[in-house]
Parts: C-alpha cells; structure tokens; sequence
C-alpha cells in the first residue's frame, strides 16, 4: 500500500523530489520592469516568461545546485546560483549596447545601406535620383552641405574645392576618381554605383583611419558574394554594355565591358562645343570575391579604361579663331581587401590598391602629359573589449608618383615628385548606454617630401534626446598635401590644414527624416602665392573659414508611393590663398544650395517617374574689366531633371531621362582673354554647360534562371 | 506585393501528438500554441519555452526550428521595421542553433528563406533585390535537399507569386508549384508527430487566391 501511494505520488508529481517555487521580478537597472524575459532553471524546461510587472513563478522539482538563468533580447543574460528555499527574487539586467539600440554618431556623415536601418539614404537612391544620371556623386550632390558646381560634376563640400572630397572603396584610396572631360564639361565618377551595398558621406569630421581629404570622405563598401548568376545588357543612346555574374559554392566572379561613343548623339542633338571626335571610352570591370572562412571575405575588384575625345575651342578674343583641344585618358585601377574575424573580439581588415593614370591634354602646340602611379596598403585590427567599449588601431602608406612633361613650341619641360605619407591611427569608442556614446581618434602623418610629421585628433560624441531624436557633436583636424601643380613645382610644400567643429540634430521616424546641422570650418597652413609657376614665391600663411547650417527632410510616407527629400544648405565662407589679394569668397563657393528630390512609382503603369530641381545661389568671379578681386557674380543656377522608368516585363526595362528639362542656360563663371583689346578691355566668354539638355534612352536587359531579377534596382 | 507577402500563415493546428515521454509532451503542447498564440505576450511565452527545451535537450533541432517560427510570427505581428527587423534577426539566430544539429536540412532551409521572404516586406523597394534573391536561393536548396518537401514548394510558390505581381504579369509559375507542393502534402508521412507538417491549409488557400483569380482574368 505505501508503495502505490509512493507510486502515485511519482505519476503526480513526475519526479520524486520535493517541489520549490521560484518567483521574483525581473527589471532594467533603472528599475523599470522587463516584460517577456526568460527565467529558467539552467538545464530543465523549468521556468516562465516575466509579465507586465517584470513578475515570474514557476515551480521547479530540480532540487541541487541550481542555477537561475535570466535571458532577453538586447540584455546582459544573468546566471544566479540559487538556495534552497530562497525569497522571492530581484533581479536587475543590464542592457546589452548593441547596433540595434545603440546611439550613432551622425555629425558630419550620411550613411546609406541596403539593411537601412537607421540611415536616411538607400544605395538604390544613387540610382533613382533624377539629375545624378546614376553618378554617385550626382546623387549626393542633392544632400545639404554639398555646393553646386556644374561644370565639373565633382563634391564641393562645405566651401571646400572639389580636390578636398577624396573617395576610399574597401577602405583604399582611389586616386583620379572622376572619368576625364573636355574642359569646363562635368566628369562623372568611373565607380558604378551597382558595386557598392553600402556608403558613408562625410560632409566633415570623419574617423582618423581616414586622411589626405581637407573636406570630405566618401567611404565606399563594395557588395558581398552575390546570390544568382546572371547576365544584363544594355543598349544605351550613348553606348552598350554587358555583364555577367557567376557565382559559385565560396566565391563569385563578374565582369562587365562598356563601350560609349557620344558621335550619334551629338549628331541628333545640337551642342554648343564643336566637336572633332566625340568622348568614346572603352571600360572593363572584373571582380572575384571569396568567402575564406565563415567570417572571412577576400576581395579582389580591377577597373581598366581608355578614354579620348577632340574638340575645337574659339579663341576669347578672336572667336572665328578656334584652337583643336585633345584630351585622353587611359586608366587602372586595381583594389584587393580582405577581412576576417579572430575569435570574438578581434577582427582584422587589410588591403593593397594601385593604381595607373596617364592623362594626356593638349591645347594647339602646347600638350601636357601627366602620369600617376598611386599604391596604397593598409591593415586596421579591431578589438571589442565589450559591448560597451571597442578599439581599431591601424596603419597604411600611400604613395604617389607624378611625372609631367609640358611641351610647346620652345621645347619641354619635365617635372615630377615621389610622396609617401606613412600614417597610423588609432580610435576608440566607449558607450556610458546605449544613449551616450563617446569616439576619440588620432591620426598621425609622416611625408618624405616635407619630412614632416602632423598628428590630427578627432573627438565625437552623440546623445539619445528621444526614442527617435538625438544629437552629435565632432572635432577634428584633417591634412592634405597642396595640389598637384603646386608640389610639381615645390615638392617640399607643408600640408595644408582644416579644423570642424560641427554640431547635429537627427530626428528618423518611421519613413521619415530631418537633420540640422551647424558647423564652422577653420583653414590654415594654405597655400599663397603670386605666380603659380614660381615657387620662390609660395608660402603657407594662407587661410580662410567656411560656416553654414545645412538642412534635410525626407519623407516616403505622407503620399502613397511618392518619396521626397528636400535638401537646403547656407554658406558663407572666405579664404586668403593662392593669389588673393586677401580674403574672399572663392569661385567654387555658393551661399545657398537647395535641392527637391521626389520619386513616385504608378502600379498601373508600372512605372517609376523621379524629378529633381536644383537651386543655386550665383557664385563670383574675377572680371578682369571691373574694379577690385572677384567683384563679378554669376546669376543663380537652376535645373529641372526628369526620368522614368518602365518595367516591359520581368527582364525589360526602359530608361529615359531629360536633365535640365527647361533648358536653362546655366552661367558658371566667364574666361577672358589673357590680354586687353584696343579699348583696353578684355575679351571675355561665359563657361556654360555643353548642350542645354542631356537625354538618355535605355534599354536593360536581363537574363538569368531567376526569372524574379532584373535591372530595376540599378537604374 | 505587399499584401500578398502580408498573407500571415493561418491558424494551424498541428495533428494531435501522442506523449510518450517529457520532450514530446512538452512538444505536444508547445507546438501548437505557438501556431494559436494571439498576443505577443502569449507567443513570447512559448518561444522562451521552446528555447528552455531546446537548451535543456541540446541535441533536438525541433525545439528551435518552432523557436524561430514563433519569431517570424512575432516579428509579423509588430508594426515598425526596426521591431520586425529584430525578431526576424533572432529567427536566423536560431535557425542557426538547429543547424549545428542538424546541418542541411530541407526544412531549416526553407523556414531561413521564409524569413527573406518576410524581409522584403519592411522595405519591397530597396530590400526586394537583394531578399528576392537571397529567398529564392534558400527556398531551391530546400526542395534540392529534399525534393519531397512540401513546405519547401509552397513558400517559393508564394516567393513566384510576389514577384510577378511586383512585376504585374502573371503568376511566375506559381500555380505550377504551389499544385506540386498540394500533390506533396496529400502523400505527407511526418517522420514524426513533432517534426513540421503545416502547411496544407494555408497552401489550399493560396492556391483558391492565385489560381482561381488566374483563370478568372
């Protein structure tokens, strides 16, 4: 009889032992309680999920040395050793700082990725942006803090000149970033944004593993192992390309051959340059990734090109005289980077760049022929001590060889110059919570040609203000070597200095954004001279500053379908440096820059229309016929682009586009003639844009086993 | 695409299961009201159970694998992206765990490309490239890893479908497949009362929703 009951008692209870029952509260450190929490005995199915006061009990017939465990999502998992009998517990987790929940530094950058979560640009807008004519710097020249500058194409940054933005794909530098033009034409970068699933804008302050850009950086990340092979072709109005992706079990290979030739275009559509020889460009891109391991990816991605094209240009003063202009090009581009994990907490990146240019420009006899040879290598380990606080030290040596040969009727000239910056830096990042984050950074610089040392700090800081509000603030100082002329004629010329100082509000909602951001921009150790070719004339006392506000909202979800962003940024900035005569607002510089950027996709016509208007404040020049140093002022710039694009079928796609829709005729600045007529006046001419109007017409094509691809994402 | 994708798995009630020991009973139970529960309050509840069991037994692959489905349908349940993009993070976490013990399995496959699938929604625009292609991936390597499966033939007639009504034309084979994964759940054997056997009603219905509209049009 004691044996059965002993016997139910074991079907009852389903364990011989005696029963305890567990309970207490789960909370944050703050004391607000936790809903959902895992409190289980280590080992068993024993345990229960916290409830709307943090609460939990169970019972537990596990009687030996237990443990407790306590496990949510974004917390620290606690293991308590419990007693026999205990009281009804507290326990306290304590948040985990993760990408998820953790503040982000935003002063000065704007990132853009396909997981997107917190950004306020996609990859994909690079592409869908009317106007950018799918150029990276295109697109980004719709974001604030950006200066219209048309007849180059390039990134004016906050009162910087275009060579102050320099580009990094996988961490490398790129040298010669833009595809070359004729003179006072925009160039386009010769980086298709196709290849990159991630990108970070700087307009100032960025991290000390980067150098060598007054200005700005722009951070390229190139794309992981694809998922399809694939095959695109497109036939353009300017030219065909084709491509092809084939993936395998650990790696993938694509290759793409482009072919432009602007002959049949210029043909149909008026110009206002006369062209001997339209731009034509061969290209070919080649890239193989790897994955080496589970968290291991190395990357190998080259880039060859040959470009040329001729063209007449009037004499200033006599404009029935016209003067044959040449401009070629051949380009190559090589980038290998790899990246890997060791262990937990440490991860290691390293890469290899190199790079060829040759640019050959000749104006009637006088030809100038310049060759680069740039080759960049660099390895950053990383250490994350905890969520809280990680580290990234690094180090990398970036070289360049310049020779020029300048050649007129007299004879020619040879000039060159090796430069090896030597750098490291190091930074670190601390989290006081997932609210209040700290990055402090050094960077120092050694060059052969100065033998000068410069060590730049940079300090950032960010706050949550809200559960979607923050601000950040940053400092730093940033170096760059003066431009290419100027070390051709004087290798030993010091670095030119910036120091930022910005600060930034960021408020991102659910398919909505605003940014505000301030910023003061100091220059020193610039460049002056009185003539450019005479180096015993230079010095480095020039100096300047550059101050503004920059604004930014977009919007996808007040209008169905319709995405907008609305973009205003306010300058005012002056400098003393080359051969000015004392401070003043530089050429390139526009106290107000504002941009609409609005997409919208129709279902029933399937098909997506993009507008993009374009506002710019005129910008100064020199007028050589009136009193004073750059007293003459352009008119304002505006341009209207539209594009559409229609899905035929899951493999067709049709592309069109019109830039400066209303035809507007666009003053950049005026040229005059070197020396003054009978009148004693000079000869003056406007710089303008080559046509009034671009138009583009496409047709992308795709074919692949996966009949759910196609090019849609790439225009 | 959007409402298409937002087609949430129904209620599915899985077969009775008989307890022949503590794991199957603790299954038994579990299973079906992580397919029933109606509050996220209620599934997380099951999901920390799931994930007691599965840490507790150590070298069970179900626990996790109605784990991450508990995730997918919490994830579904929350409104903003960052939220939704959390859980489906923890559904790939933990299909991870059930593929340590048991690597290359048809099922595991398909709930992962299950979870692409459910990315796209957040963001079609930007995420449909990059997801479509990842979901396609994982839903062929399922049906290659077990050609049997019928889940694995439903969820990438319903990946088909998405994408050619993205695209707005016809239904990308859809029916094709969704008819093979029917022949498949009608001839279903579960290996055992635990091991995945939804699907058939949710599978009826799509096939009532594309296929008829189809022949309609």
């Amino acid at each position: 009889m004691r044996y059965a009951i002993y016997l139910i008692t074991l079907l009852l209870a389903g364990s011989p032992f005696a029963q305890q029952t567990i309970s207490g509260r789960v909370t944050e450190k703050s004391g607000e309680p936790l809903l959902g929490v895992n409190v289980y005995v280590k080992g068993t199915y024993d345990g229960a999920t916290t409830d709307i006061n943090g609460s939990f009990s169970f019972t537990t017939y596990e009687e030996d040395s237990l443990i407790l465990v306590a496990s949510f999502i974004g917390f620290h998992e606690v293991n308590l050793p419990l007693s026999k009998d205990s009281e009804p517990l507290l326990i306290r987790m304590r948040e985990k700082v993760s990408e998820l929940n953790a503040v982000v530094i935003t002063a000065g950058a704007f990132h853009a990725s396909e997981e997107g979560k917190r950004e306020v640009l996609k990859p994909l807008d690079i592409v869908t942006t009317a106007g950018a004519t799918a150029d990276v710097p295109g697109a980004l020249n719709t974001l604030p803090g950006t200066q219209t500058v048309g007849e180059t194409g390039r990134l004016f940054v906050r009162g910087g000149d275009g060579r102050e933005t320099k580009t990094f794909i996988d961490g490398m530098l790129v040298h010669n970033e833009y595809s070359p033009s004729a003179p006072n034409t925009p160039g386009r970068s010769r980086f298709s944004p196709f290849m990159f699933k991630g990108m970070s804008f700087s307009t100032g302050g960025y991290s000390a593993e980067y150098g060598q850009a007054l200005s700005s950086a722009l951070i390229l990340q190139s794309k992981d192992l694809p998922d399809n092979n694939r095959t695109d072709i497109s036939l353009m109005s300017v030219g065909a390309d084709i491509s092809t992706t084939r993936t395998f079990e650990k790696s993938s290979f694509a290759g793409k051959v482009q072919y432009t030739n602007l002959t049949p275009y210029f043909e149909l559509v008026d110009q206002n340059l006369r062209w001997d020889k339209a731009p034509e460009e061969y290209n070919a891109n080649l890239a193989y990734r790897v994955k080496t391991s589970k968290t291991g990816m190395l990357k190998f991605y080259t880039n060859a090109s040959r470009s040329d094209m001729e063209l007449y240009e009037a004499d200033i003063a006599n404009p029935e005289t016209v003067l044959p202009v040449k401009v070629q090009n051949d380009y190559a581009h090589f980038n290998a980077s790899y990246k890997e994990l060791m262990g937990d907490k440490w991860g290691i990146r390293a890469g290899a760049s190199f790079t060829k240019s040759d640019d050959l420009a000749s104006l009637s006899n006088d030809s100038r022929d310049q060759e680069l040879t740039g080759f960049h290598t660099k390895i950053v380990t990383d250490y994350q001590h905890s969520d809280r606080i990680a580290f990234l030290a690094g180090a990398e040596v970036i070289q360049r060889e310049v020779d020029q040969v300048l050649e007129d009727e007299t004879g020619s000239f040879a000039q060159g110059f090796k430069e090896r910056v030597s750098a490291s830096f190091f930074e670190s990042e601390w989290f006081a919570s997932s609210s209040l984050g700290f990055k402090a950074g050094v960077r120092a610089e050694h060059n052969n040609l100065t033998s000068g040392e410069t060590v730049a700090p940079r300090i950032s800081a960010a706050y949550k203000t809200g559960a979607k509000s923050q601000v950040s603030i940053a400092f730093g100082q940033f170096y760059q070597t003066p431009q290419t002329q100027i070390i051709l004629s004087q290798p030993s010329t010091q670095a030119e200095k910036a120091s930022h100082y910005i600060a930034n509000y960021q408020w991102l909602g659910e398919g909505q954004s605003f940014r505000i951001e301030a910023y003061e921009k100091r220059y020193d150790q610039l460049v002056k001279y009185d003539q450019l070719f005479d180096p015993s004339t230079y010095s480095s006392i020039g100096n300047g500053y550059a101050r503004g506000v920059d604004l930014f909202w977009r919007d996808n979800k007040t209008f169905d379908n319709t995405d907008y962003w609305v973009s205003y940024s306010y300058l005012d900035t002056e400098r003393e440096f080359r051969d000015f005569p004392g401070a003043f607002t530089p050429t390139f510089a526009s106290s107000h820059n504002f941009s609409f950027v609005v997409k919208k996709f129709i279902d029933e016509i399937k098909s997506q229309f993009g507008l993009t208007y374009s506002f710019a404040s005129g910008r100064t020049y020199n007028d050589l016929n009136a009193e004073g140093f750059l007293t003459g002022r352009t008119p304002a710039y505006h341009d209207l682009s539209f594009n559409i694009s229609y899905l035929y079928n899951n493999q067709v796609i049709v592309h069109a586009m019109v830039n400066n829709v209303l035809g507007i005729n666009n003053i950049y600045g005026y040229q005059f003639a070197d020396t003054p007529n009978e009148n004693g006046m000079y000869a003056s001419r406007a710089i303008t844009s080559p046509a009034r109007r671009f138009i583009f017409l496409g047709v992308f094509i795709t074919l692949s086993k996966n009949k759910g691809i196609n090019q849609l994402p790439n225009l | 695409m959007r409402k298409n994708l937002l087609i949430i798995i129904g209620v599915l009630c899985a077969s009775a299961v008989f307890a022949n020991g503590p794991f199957e009973k603790a299954m038994g139970k579990n299973i079906p009201a992580m397919f029933t529960a109606e509050t996220s309050e209620a599934l997380q509840n099951v999901i920390n159970q799931l994930n007691r069991i599965g840490e507790a037994e150590g070298d069970r692959w179900e626990p996790y694998y109605y784990a991450a489905f508990g995730y997918i349908r919490l994830s579904d349940m929350h409104e903003g992206g960052e939220d939704k993009d959390k859980y489906m993070d923890l559904a790939l976490e933990t299909i991870a765990k059930a593929d340590l013990i048991k690597p290359e399995d048809s099922e595991l496959e398909a709930l992962r490309g299950y979870v692409h699938m459910m990315r796209i929604v957040v963001d079609p625009a930007t995420r449909g490239m990059k997801y479509s292609g990842m979901a396609f991936a994982s839903f062929q390597k399922a049906v290659a890893l077990d050609p049997e499966n019928p889940r694995a033939h439903y969820l990438l007639g319903r990946m088909q479908f998405g994408t050619a009504q993205f695209m707005g034309n016809g239904d990308g084979g859809a029916c094709e497949t969704l008819a093979r994964a029917k022949e498949l759940f009608a001839s279903e054997k579960p290996e055992s009362p635990i091991a995945p056997s939804w699907g058939n009603k949710t599978n009826e219905e799509a096939i009532a929703y594309i296929c008829k509209k189809e022949e309609s049009e």
